[in-house]
């Protein structure tokens, strides 16, 4: 189980470089829609970090954050990538 | 008689605080939330439970069920979301369910369905399914289906075994066309396919009554889109899309439609006049038609990132537009002026940047007094009087329980929120509340008030505050919607006044 500070520093967005904890930042620093402050964050129009950030989004519009929920989305995606890194497709 | 069982169970649902106090005989249950408890294994004795219709296991750790489940005989809708299945439990194969959710597990087969003729709602996102290797029964009542982010490449075997379905998600796959067998989805309402490498259609897709569509990030290139008669809402994001064609007979009721961050040159013409929303963000875009003006329904517009440097007369004529993302196109003098006559509610190219939240310092108060004006001029319970004012802020600021935010843009308060701590005899413990939030006129719909609130909810998280809480005047329409969207709840209460002096 990782704790808080943990998941604050992992990294959700290749692209753009932002761990959690910037993405947060970035995203109570604006009230742009999603698909804008998206933009913020990855500095890219790609959507490999989508669902993460979505969430994230999401979480800081009500001002409350699971950390556990954000860490298992983006375990979720890696472990998908070292999947397919093994053969699937 | 005694029912060892029974006891048993029932001592063992209390350590998880899963059954209340209420309950006596275990025919009274017929819900049971066991989530998130890190379980491993379940006790036998839960099949006893022969009334139980509701059962939630998600975010746990199990790779399998007692085989006493197959006498949860009442069993409806199941959740067995995070946990370690990569074989389905065959203890589950003989009830009637109408919604698993299985999501996020480790199956690889759909083998399963086949047991299934009363499943409404099914959840198998997040698992290693890489096909479908199901024959469902022909009479089954499947009505939505969630298989995103599994590994298949195909899915045409599926079409033809679920003709109720309504709707269907499959995001993050490996599709790369959409086949002719989906003809068969005459119910098909809502369709998400996002993230694949479709490029693809095949023809009789245009044809269905489907409502919703999402195909973000694939593969294509070149559209033809047509037909779709009940269409809503299309979404065709992050697609390499060069070429993009509209039918005359193509959704005629289409409210939304974007195509951001793909490569069209040229703005294309919808048929709706229906539109509420529009967007052709980060293409390359150089000209809006002047016929624009005829999406008279036309709520938001978004061209920001591309290519355009005039805008049409006629957009100053649209008269629903209030936002218009803009920013990041070359656009010239007069482009700025069509803008300016528009004259949108939200426009990215009038919002400034810069504007910083900062806890207020004594240099900030009197700023603040005359800002409070602003508000108390709306708020008809009470009166301006700005040495009134002063004083109560300057109160509020020295006293170490409260905080005072300011929004500053080179320099200048142009928004302020209050939060005073308050003991709650109803939480047991400390609240805030939430007082003086406003915006100077010039700096509103920039999304300041929203930050302003965010970072003071996140200063009452790091208090530990129960609960923060505000009043508002029940004729200022725009706070109450503002503090509704934000998750605030509107509560029974009313509040009265008693003037003392």
């Amino acid at each position: 189980m990782k704790t808080k500070e943990e998941i604050l520093n992992l990294e959700v967005c290749e692209c753009g470089e932002k761990n959690v904890a910037q993405a947060i930042e970035i995203f109570e620093n604006t009230s742009l829609p999603f698909k804008k402050a998206k933009k913020l964050v990855t500095e890219c129009n790609k959507s490999c970090c989508r669902a993460a950030l979505l969430k994230i989004h999401d979480m800081s519009l009500y001002g409350r954050y699971d950390y556990e929920e954000i860490a298992f989305i983006i375990q979720q995606r890696l472990e998908r990538l070292k999947r397919l890194s093994e053969g699937i497709d | 008689m005694y029912d060892y069982e029974w006891d048993r169970l029932r001592v063992w649902l209390e350590q998880y605080g899963a059954i209340p106090q209420s309950v006596e005989k275990k025919e009274e249950l017929t819900r049971l939330d066991l989530s998130k408890n890190n379980l491993k294994e379940l006790p036998q004795e839960l099949g006893i439970l022969s009334n139980l219709v509701v059962l939630n296991l998600a975010h746990n750790q199990l790779e399998e069920l007692p085989e006493s489940f197959c006498n949860l005989t009442s069993l409806s809708n199941l959740d067995l979301r995070r946990n370690s299945f990569s074989i389905f439990p065959q203890a589950l194969t003989s009830l009637d369910l109408r919604s698993l959710n299985m999501s996020s597990n480790r199956l690889e087969s759909l083998s399963f369905l086949e047991h299934f003729k009363e499943l409404r709602v099914l959840d198998l996102s997040h698992n290693n399914l890489e096909k479908i290797d199901c024959s469902l029964d022909p009479k089954n009542q499947l009505r939505t289906i969630n298989l995103s982010n599994n590994f298949l490449k195909d899915i045409a075997d599926l079409f033809p075994s679920v003709p109720h379905l309504e709707r269907l998600m499959i995001n993050t796959n490996f599709l790369r066309e959409i086949p002719a067998s989906i003809s068969c989805m005459k119910a098909l309402e809502e369709f998400e396919a996002s993230d694949n490498h479709i490029s693809k259609i095949d023809p009789v897709f245009f044809t269905l009554n489907i409502e919703r569509i999402l195909l973000n990030s694939n593969n294509f290139t070149s559209l033809d889109l047509q037909g779709l008669e009940l269409l809503e809402f299309l979404s065709l994001d992050e697609n390499p899309l060069e070429e993009l064609s509209i039918a005359q007979n193509f959704a005629p009721y289409l409210q939304e439609f974007s195509c951001d961050s793909c490569e069209l040159e040229h703005f294309v013409m919808l048929q709706s006049r229906y539109l509420k929303s529009l967007c052709y963000a980060s293409n390359h875009i150089q000209e809006i038609p002047t016929e624009i003006q005829e999406y008279d329904s036309l709520q938001e517009l978004d061209l920001e990132g591309n290519d355009i440097e005039e805008l049409p007369d006629t957009l100053a004529n649209m008269s629903s537009l209030h936002t218009l993302y803009i920013a990041n196109n070359p656009l010239s003098e007069d482009a700025k002026k069509v803008i300016e006559v528009l004259d949108p509610e939200i426009c990215d190219i009038r919002m400034k940047t810069g504007v910083e939240i900062l806890n207020a310092t004594s240099e900030d108060l009197e700023a603040m007094a005359k800002l409070l004006g602003v508000l108390f001029a709306i708020e008809s319970d009470f009166e301006i009087d700005f040495d009134k004012q002063l004083r109560g802020i300057k109160r509020l600021f020295e006293d170490d329980r409260n905080d005072l935010l300011v929004a500053k843009h080179e320099g200048k308060v142009v928004g302020m929120v209050t939060m005073q701590r308050l003991i709650s005899s109803a939480e047991g413990d400390n609240v805030g509340q939430i007082e003086d939030l406003v915006v100077d006129e010039a700096y509103r719909k920039m999304g300041i008030g929203s930050r302003l609130i965010n970072h003071m909810r996140t200063i009452a998280l790091d208090y530990g505050y129960k609960r923060i809480q505000l009043a508002a005047d029940v004729n200022n329409d725009n706070a109450l919607e503002f503090y509704t969207r934000r998750g605030f709840r509107k509560t029974y209460l009313n509040v009265y006044h008693y003037k003392v002096d």
